[in-house]
């Protein structure tokens, strides 16, 4: 067995079950991390059945020892005889299984006592197991900064008495934007760079898993329903992203028998729901641009006009750099490169977008296909010097060198 | 747990006879919230300040104490009051904080109190 991959994959589950029990975010951890050290040793020697109910027993029987060696420091002497058998005898005479807490974990990380930025990268960390460096990377940060922010927001939890509950019903208009944002956030790291990373896809699954159970809890919330449809239409497509030498394809080349009819699926019932239900957001006009580009399953070809009226609705409700580069490069599409290109210039203006790899892609595309060669090749040339991920590497230095 | 509930709000909005009209308004309301808190056994301790023209300030530096005519920081808005509750947990305490009687440009913080 793979046992570092068996590990992060059981990591959610347990970590979640470990706060929920202990209310302490670190201890949580802390256990988890010595369970983990323990499990490589013993696993080599005999591969557990169930990974998750190891590491879940093996972790909480450590967050026990701890709890107890903390109140002997501090009572300086033990009060009464240990009552038996002891809470771990007992637990792992249970055998009971892992309660599913993720839930509960990601509203405590989403709670709005907590600074906004800080919800996106504790629950990436707790429930994703993102590391420190990766979460400092994704959020433009430097790694102790980050590192700080997370210390911060897991204090603040503990010693303002944030509470491990689902919030009542009444609560959740507050908590829900949240939560989405998050999870938002959560899918486009695991987006990045399709499967050449070995990170991104058990972390794909989770979210595609809990925006399923998120849709399942509020049903009537439209962009609960919009998000859980987005992740699904573009998982659909994960298999086709890369080409047989690793190299990102954009939606409208991508070979459509091997996108997945049955995500596609449950994102098309998804996402009539949220529309039944007469209230437009964000998240529902992004799924329905996803939708879009999966038509051309039926039609053979993507709707680009309908394409860029859902951009020109999304931009009344994000009217940011990325809704305009996308748009930009949308309108190429329907209207031309020249057009494209037109509406490219027109955001450029908006804020510093030179030094953003999405501009300097997207204008590469269009000035190639305006056929302004050297515009072309010094666009593909800085976003290259960007830092693109490798599969996104291997697409732009193949379209720079098809130029010639 | 012990939450404090600190109340803060722009003191000018007491002057004049609007003004004091308006903190009679707020007073019965105050009122109100801490007989609420009492019955649901929340209700630890409360009180309403002075303000802050009254207010001393003893501040400490390397060289030693020195007094200052005045509150502790020179800002628009004033600590006025406070209420000191019982309370399960955050969510419990902001319920309570979003009912204290806070006037717009106010604002009320929720502190933890210190258990050890």
């Amino acid at each position: 067995m793979d046992i570092g991959r068996a590990i992060s994959e059981a990591r959610p589950r347990v970590v979640a079950a470990l706060a929920a029990r202990l209310r302490d975010l670190d201890q949580a951890e802390e256990a988890f991390a010595e369970a983990s050290a323990a499990a490589v040793p013993a696993w080599r020697a005999q591969p557990p059945r169930d990974p998750a109910a190891w590491l879940w027993r093996a972790a909480w029987r450590r967050a026990l020892d701890a709890k107890r060696r903390a109140s002997v420091r501090q009572r300086l002497a033990p009060d009464d005889p240990e009552p038996a058998p002891s809470p771990e005898d007992e637990l792992i005479a249970a055998n009971e299984p892992i309660p599913d807490e993720r839930l509960r974990l990601i509203f405590v990380c989403c709670h709005p006592a907590i600074a906004a930025d800080s919800r996106a990268a504790l629950t990436l960390k707790l429930i994703c197991g993102l590391s420190t460096d990766r979460l400092a990377r994704a959020f433009l940060m430097a790694e102790p900064a980050m590192l700080q922010k997370i210390t911060r927001a897991k204090r603040k939890i503990r010693d303002a008495g944030v509470p491990f509950e689902v919030p009542s019903r009444d609560l959740w208009p507050e908590r829900l934007e949240a939560v989405l944002a998050t999870l938002e956030i959560a899918y486009a790291q695991a987006y990045e760079d399709a499967a050449l990373s070995a990170e991104g896809a058990p972390f794909a699954q989770e979210v595609l898993r809990l925006s399923g159970l998120l849709a399942e809890l509020m049903p009537q919330e439209g962009e609960v329903l919009g998000l859980a449809a987005l992740v699904r239409f573009a998982e659909a497509r994960r298999p086709a992203r890369l080409d047989a030498t690793g190299a990102m394809v954009p939606p409208s080349e991508q070979d459509m028998d091997l996108w997945r009819g049955d995500l596609i699926g449950e994102g098309a019932r998804l996402l009539d729901a949220a529309a039944n239900l007469g209230r437009t957001g964000p998240r529902q006009l992004l799924a329905a641009i996803h939708a879009l580009h999966l038509s051309r399953r039926e039609t053979g070809v993507t709707p680009w006009s309908e394409i860029v009226e859902l951009y020109e609705a999304l931009t009344l409700f994000r009217p940011d750099a990325v809704t305009a580069v996308n748009r930009a490069v949308a309108v190429g599409e329907a209207r031309g490169a020249r057009a494209g290109l037109a509406a490219l210039d027109a955001v450029a203006g908006l804020a510093r977008l030179t030094g953003w790899l999405p501009y300097q892609a997207a204008r590469a595309g269009l000035c190639e296909r305006a056929g302004l060669k050297g515009d072309a090749a010094a666009a593909y040339h800085a976003a290259l010097a960007l830092g693109p991920a490798p599969a996104e590497r291997l697409y732009l230095e193949r379209r720079l060198a098809r130029l010639g | 747990m012990q939450y404090m509930l600190l109340v803060y709000e722009p003191e000018r909005l007491n002057q004049g006879a609007e003004g004091q009209a308006r903190l009679m308004e707020v007073s019965g309301k105050h009122m109100a919230l801490a007989k609420a808190m009492s019955e649901a056994g929340a209700m630890q301790a409360g009180a309403g300040l002075q303000p802050v023209a009254t207010a001393t300030t003893v501040r400490t530096s390397a060289g030693g104490q020195t007094l200052h005519d005045g509150p502790f920081a020179e800002t628009r808005e004033h600590l006025g009051g406070f209420y000191m509750i019982e309370a399960a947990d955050l969510d419990e305490a902001i319920k309570w904080a979003r009912q204290v009687p806070v006037r717009p440009g106010g604002s009320c913080e929720v502190r933890p109190v210190a258990t050890h």
